[in-house]
């Protein structure tokens, strides 16, 4: 083969001080973002906020003014254009498969030109047709306008991933699909987000779609970054204004099946807590001290359970201990989904769980705290 | 009948035959020297305006009057004739290939590019293709044009159907410049038909707007 990958795996991508102005308008400003090997960084923004410029200035569609675009360490710069395009995978908008060639012409054109045989490019195109679920038999040989939208869209993905790059830049891929198709196309993305390992930076506009598939997500405004980081931390620490209208800070609710237990667990007193092995009467003690309606227990094992001061009453002299007699306590991760902790909580009817940080009680999750937190 | 009075006396069959051959040989180079043109100008938009403009004054010359200025250069008979259509010819190939290059639309040369195409494979790849209705409708007006001056070369001895139709001419003789003249006439509608049925298949394969 006549070419070389430029780069087998992204350690990092970095843009620094960068700018590029079109006349008298910045389209980027000053800019320094690190897109970390590995994860789903999104940018996202208004139209005109210069989030498609940033991604293009990462394969040279653009050039920057001023500043510093690398991959990797090395400037990007000092790559020879065409190499670095072969070498990342771009999904464009309206996807833009080429409406003169089949189906299978559009995925193996780089393939082609990189001096592949026709066997083997035939058996790679089957391949990432069918690794987008598009049966190859019946789609290799059709032309771009006898697909529909989002056959068309897969087959975008598809030729993106030809040369199996390390990196990929989608903009705005689902941006023309209805919401039916936008919807399940990002659900299939997701799923293959994984299977892929690849480097992805991803521009839309839609909020939605950025914390569904962003691992972090970078808000631009104005040719500038404005903030970054995780779609928890947006929710909760908006840097701005503008930041919380954009993420819709008000309406946490609306973000939900991004949230973990974490966000919304109650702190937890240690005092609250009693050794299981303890004999009820030595218990009830202790709950009268210490002024404890309730009280929770915590076992090596992860398992938990609660009781109340009348449950201990009762055991009384029976000479049972804690571990017999406390009712079980549900018990979630605190990376566990929020969405999910509820359903759970719902299913069992139980009104709360004990939340583990590491192994560790780190505090508790009330099923109508939730609701109060997130409205 | 009337009809095989003059194809025999006439001898239609070997002028038919001549008459293609001097327009497969016009329209071949006028396609070949077109579509050059057309790239080069295109690579070097500057030439663009004064090429066209050259070649847009050798459109207004009258055919008659291109032919007998070619006379001095290319003697008598094929040679001016052949000129002739491939001057006449280049313009409309020239100035599609130049127009179909340049107005490919910017989301698939974008695309070309995003995939790691270089500039000559961007050309080749995709604005080529995707030009080449608009370089098929130049290549049809230029078949309408050769036909008619390769025709017109009968009147300097060139041969072909021309030839048959002075004959009918300078003899008065109704029926030859009848016959001939509906046989060229069939011939030229024939070959713009097909050209236009190229053209269609072209704009369904590679046309951007269907």
């Amino acid at each position: 083969m006549k070419f070389k990958k430029l780069f087998n795996r992204i350690e990092s991508i970095r843009l620094e001080k960068v700018t590029k102005r079109y006349g008298d308008r910045f389209a980027v400003r000053d800019l320094d973002l690190e897109v970390r090997g590995g994860e789903l960084m999104i940018l996202i923004g208004r139209s005109g906020s210069g989030k498609t410029t940033t991604l293009r200035m990462i394969n040279r569609l653009i050039d920057p003014d001023s500043g510093r675009v690398s991959i990797n360490g090395a400037d990007v710069e000092d790559f020879d254009p065409v190499r670095l395009r072969r070498s990342i995978g771009y999904v464009i908008q309206n996807i833009g498969l080429l409406p003169h060639l089949k189906v299978s012409e559009n995925i193996g054109l780089i393939l082609k030109l990189e001096g592949w045989d026709e066997a083997k490019i035939r058996e790679r195109v089957t391949e990432l047709l069918n690794f987008v679920s598009l049966p190859p038999e019946s789609f290799m040989d059709r032309y771009p306008h006898q697909l529909s939208g989002g056959q068309q869209q897969r087959i975008g993905l598809a030729r993106a991933l030809a040369m199996d790059p390390p990196l990929l830049l989608m903009d705005e891929p689902f941006g023309a699909l209805d919401p039916l198709l936008r919807t399940q196309l990002q659900d299939e993305f997701c799923k293959i987000k994984k299977e892929l390992g690849k480097t992805i930076v991803f521009v839309t506009h839609d909020v939605n779609e950025a914390f569904k598939l962003g691992d972090r997500v970078a808000i631009m405004d104005n040719a500038s970054l404005v903030q970054l980081g995780t779609p928890e931390e947006l929710i909760f620490e908006p840097s701005s204004e503008l930041v919380s209208e954009i993420v819709d800070s008000k309406r946490k609710y609306r973000h939900m099946e991004v949230l973990k237990v974490r966000d919304m667990m109650q702190p937890l007193d240690p005092g609250y807590f009693l050794e299981g092995s303890l004999p009820a009467e030595i218990a009830l003690q202790k709950m009268v001290d210490g002024g404890l309606e309730v009280a929770l227990v915590f076992k090596e094992s992860g398992a938990a359970g609660r009781i109340s001061l009348n449950e201990v009453l009762k055991a009384g002299k029976t000479g049972k201990n804690l571990n017999e007699i406390s009712k079980p306590l549900l018990v979630f991760p605190a990376d566990a989904s929020l969405f999910e902790g509820l359903t759970q909580l719902k299913e069992e009817g139980e009104s709360m769980a004990l939340v583990l940080e590491e192994g560790m009680p780190a505090g508790l999750l009330f099923s109508d705290r939730v609701l109060q937190g997130l409205i | 009948m009337e009809i095989q009075r003059v194809w025999n006396s006439q001898l239609l069959s070997l002028r038919t035959l001549e008459h293609l051959y001097m327009f497969t040989i016009a329209l071949s180079v006028s396609i070949l020297v077109g579509i050059a043109v057309g790239v080069l100008i295109y690579r070097n938009p500057k030439l663009a305006d004064p090429v066209l403009n050259g070649l847009n004054v050798v459109e207004t010359i009258p055919d008659v009057a291109l032919l007998v200025l070619l006379l001095p250069i290319f003697g008598i008979g094929t040679g001016p004739t052949v000129a002739a259509s491939i001057l006449y010819s280049i313009l409309p190939i020239a100035r599609n290939t130049y127009t179909g290059l340049a107005n490919v639309p910017r989301e698939y040369v974008e695309i070309g590019e995003a995939l790691g195409l270089s500039p000559g494979e961007v050309l080749m790849r995709v604005r080529f293709p995707l030009a080449l209705p608009l370089i098929a409708g130049g290549i049809r007006i230029a078949v309408v044009f050769t036909m008619g001056v390769v025709t017109l070369g009968g009147l300097i001895a060139a041969g072909g159907l021309g030839a048959a139709l002075q004959n009918g001419i300078q003899l008065y003789d109704m029926g030859t410049i009848l016959v001939t003249g509906a046989w060229v006439g069939l011939l030229a509608v024939i070959l713009d038909g097909g050209a236009g049925v190229i053209e269609n298949r072209l704009k369904v394969r590679y046309g951007t707007w269907s």
